[in-house]
């Protein structure tokens, strides 16, 4: 018989994780002690956009059930918790609300239940928890990417698990749960569990950084970038999947935390983190590549500017850190036209800032346009209708979600990461 | 750390006290001033002996409260590289930290310079860590700190780079030495091949911002750069084709490896959105033709 499983904490990480499980059959109890959120999740109102949540749930059926009572968790075999942890502008984490979900779910789980911490904890967090028997206790490393959250939950590249003892077999109904979804299982050490996390992370800013420095020397001596990655990616050792594309540096608060951990690990056990500093610096240079292209090409008196996109990615309604945010911010003395599908820009962001219906009328007499966010419905955008639109030339498109010989032939001047620039130095 | 600003708009203070009047930066800036309308003052060291054991009661005495006080005044490095220009230094930052507790300013501007940074392999910004490599930038960045520590009024830093342009009495490598050469004997002395990049500021854009900074009561430390480094060969080619005579471009065999020095002026765009920078081949004909005239 397949186990029960629980999920406390239905905001993003636990409500995609149990629709995840639900979806590979198990009988999934999702509590919030929100009442008015799970009235809403009963609504099928979901907190989050997340491309094929809705589908997921629906599919789910009565597997999955919304509930505000606790003690609905008594009846589960595997108790996941996993609410969202905030984090502060330095990344530091904030488990206050976590601990706190962990203690009453430990007082209301059934005594021969397991409990699974799915939530980000720094290193050593779990360890020290003495909820539950250790036996009893795990850590679970989440991948959660905002926008895929739905595809990485239902098809996980493989599953760590942090134990109190990695050489002692997984608990049978856990390992029923994780086999669910056929990928390697890997048990370490709760603290080894915890880092890992951290470590892919680190990785992945690492080949960000690699890419957008690359991408700023492939703009001042008239190479591309998106020459180069595709040659990189066909290297075993760096691989298919890298994070290759240059960006406006990291945002979303994730990989901001994990760099902010890692630091001040470093800093209280006195090991050589530099790199950190490095990349952040390098992160925060990126993020003002769209105000320096403005800057540089936009003249003239009161000039307008266009943004389209404010979320810090497209899929999400995120907009923590968004490169977006900071351009409008920065841009005073310019006038604003902004458009996002899903966030509406807040006046507090700028005094002269217009709201746009559409894409194209936020382009509407703009002297250049900044395409900050690679939403899809972007790509859709014909170069010659912003040319129409538009007063100036300027279409600063980091992400190329414009046809760039179609841009080039309606006469805008098209900038974009990593590629080379027309005219003299950034 | 970088430039906020007390005011959203431009606010004429009361007055505008410039120490170093006498200079090439400060002659402009006095003239800058009136030319807004703002009642100006200017101390030389022919007024006001910086480095006297009570200049700091002098100046206090010369001073109003809401004064906006710029510090232009130091021994450049044509004046004396060594410790003792660095300790009269010292002491007239003294006086000015000394001066500002006896009267209330309404700001304090300090001129310092991007002699405070190393030579470094990224771009440098006001983050960078000011690590200076010589008595100079040392003793910019501990006036830097006393003022920071000891001077009782809102402080803006402004570290500039070279500047150039006419009416410049140093002598050093770069722009203004090179006009003089072309202009008198048609030869420009290059050390190397001139392969050392460096930011050079035309000292109008340096007294804009500088005003600009006074207007908005501006506070904390901003980077007074281009953002667009150019190596001494192409200023000296630059400054060969206006110097009105011909002019050959001399290098020297290499003694020392080139340096290179980059700035990230984005926390300038941010401070002063729209700031324009006269482009170096038109500050050079400028300056030529000011010379010239």
């Amino acid at each position: 018989m397949k186990p029960t499983v629980g999920f406390a904490g239905m905001t993003h990480l636990g409500l995609v994780s149990a629709a995840a499980v639900a979806g590979q059959g198990f009988k999934v109890v999702c509590f919030d002690g929100d009442q008015a959120l799970v009235d809403r999740l009963a609504q099928r109102q979901w907190p989050v956009l997340e491309p094929g949540l809705d589908e997921l749930i629906r599919s789910n059926g009565a597997r999955q059930h919304f509930t505000a009572a606790p003690g609905d968790l008594a009846a589960c075999d595997v108790i996941y918790v996993a609410p969202d942890v905030p984090t502060d502008d330095q990344g530091r984490s904030d488990v206050t609300g976590l601990t706190a979900l962990i203690h009453s779910t430990a007082a209301a789980m059934n005594p021969a239940a397991i409990m699974v911490v799915l939530s980000q904890v720094p290193p050593g967090y779990t360890r020290t928890l003495g909820v539950t028997p250790p036996e009893r206790l795990y850590y679970q490393v989440e991948t959660l990417v905002f926008g895929q959250a739905v595809e990485r939950a239902t098809k996980p590249e493989r599953t760590i698990v942090g134990c109190a003892d990695p050489a002692r077999p997984l608990d049978p109904s856990l390992r029923a749960v994780l086999e669910a979804f056929g990928c390697p299982i890997l048990p370490m050490r709760y603290e080894s569990a915890e880092l890992a996390k951290i470590s892919i992370n680190c990785c992945l800013v690492a080949s960000v950084t690699v890419a957008n420095t690359l991408a700023e020397l492939c703009e001042r001596i008239g190479a591309d970038w998106c020459e180069i990655a595709p040659a990189l990616k066909l290297d075993r050792r760096i691989g298919s999947h890298a994070y290759l594309a240059p960006g406006l540096g990291i945002a979303g608060g994730n990989l901001e935390r994990d760099l902010a951990t890692i630091q001040r690990l470093a800093d209280s056990r006195g090991t050589e983190a530099g790199i950190i500093a490095a990349w952040l610096r390098n992160s925060r240079y990126r993020r003002d590549w769209p105000l320096r292209q403005l800057q540089e090409r936009v003249r003239g008196v009161d000039p307008v500017i266009g943004v389209l996109g404010v979320t810090y990615k497209e899929n999400t309604h995120s907009i923590k850190n968004s490169p977006a945010v900071a351009l409008i911010k920065a841009l005073t003395g310019y006038r604003l036209a902004s458009f996002d599908p899903v966030v509406r820009a807040s006046a507090e962001w700028h005094p002269r800032l217009t709201v746009a219906d559409d894409p194209l009328a936020a382009c509407d007499g703009a002297d250049a346009v900044a395409i900050m966010t690679p939403w899809p419905l972007f790509r859709m955008l014909k170069p010659v209708d912003l040319a129409r639109r538009m007063r100036g030339r300027v279409v600063i498109d980091p992400f190329a979600m414009l046809d760039r010989a179609a841009a080039v032939a309606a006469g805008l001047d098209h900038i974009v990461l990593g590629a080379p620039l027309a005219g003299d130095r950034q | 750390m970088t430039l906020s600003h007390k005011q959203c708009d431009a606010v004429k203070p009361a007055r505008i006290v410039v120490l170093g009047a006498g200079g090439f930066l400060g002659r402009r800036l006095l003239a800058a001033c009136a030319a807004t309308g703002v009642e100006t003052a200017g101390l030389g060291s022919r007024e006001l002996d910086l480095t006297a054991p009570d200049a700091g009661a002098q100046l206090g005495q010369w001073l109003r409260p809401r004064d906006v006080l710029v510090f232009l005044a130091a021994l450049t490095p044509d004046k004396g590289r060594d410790s003792a220009a660095l300790m009269r230094n010292l002491a007239m930052g003294r006086a000015v930290c000394e001066a500002t507790r006896s009267v209330e300013l309404a700001q304090l501007i300090y001129a310092s310079s991007d002699a405070v940074y190393s030579f470094a392999t990224t771009l440098i910004s006001e983050d960078t860590p000011a690590i200076p490599l010589d008595l100079y930038g040392a003793m910019h960045r501990t006036r830097e700190l006393m003022l920071a520590a000891e001077a009782k009024a809102p402080l803006a830093i402004l570290r500039l780079t070279a500047i150039y342009g006419a009416d410049d009495t140093h002598n050093s490598y770069g722009p203004n030495r090179f006009i003089r050469q072309a202009l008198k004997d048609g030869r420009i002395a290059l050390f190397g091949n001139g392969e050392e990049t460096r930011d050079h500021l035309y000292v109008d854009d340096a007294v804009d911002l500088i005003l600009k900074t006074a207007l908005r009561g501006s506070t904390g430390v901003l980077n007074l750069v281009t953002g667009k480094s150019e190596s001494f060969r192409a200023v000296a080619d630059l400054v060969a084709a206006q110097a009105g005579r011909p002019t050959e471009v001399v290098p020297s065999a290499r003694q020392n490896p080139a340096t290179h020095r980059h700035f990230d002026v984005t926390n300038l765009m941010r401070a002063f959105p729209g700031t324009r920078f006269k482009p170096l081949a038109d500050g050079l004909a400028a300056t030529v033709g000011e010379i010239r005239a």
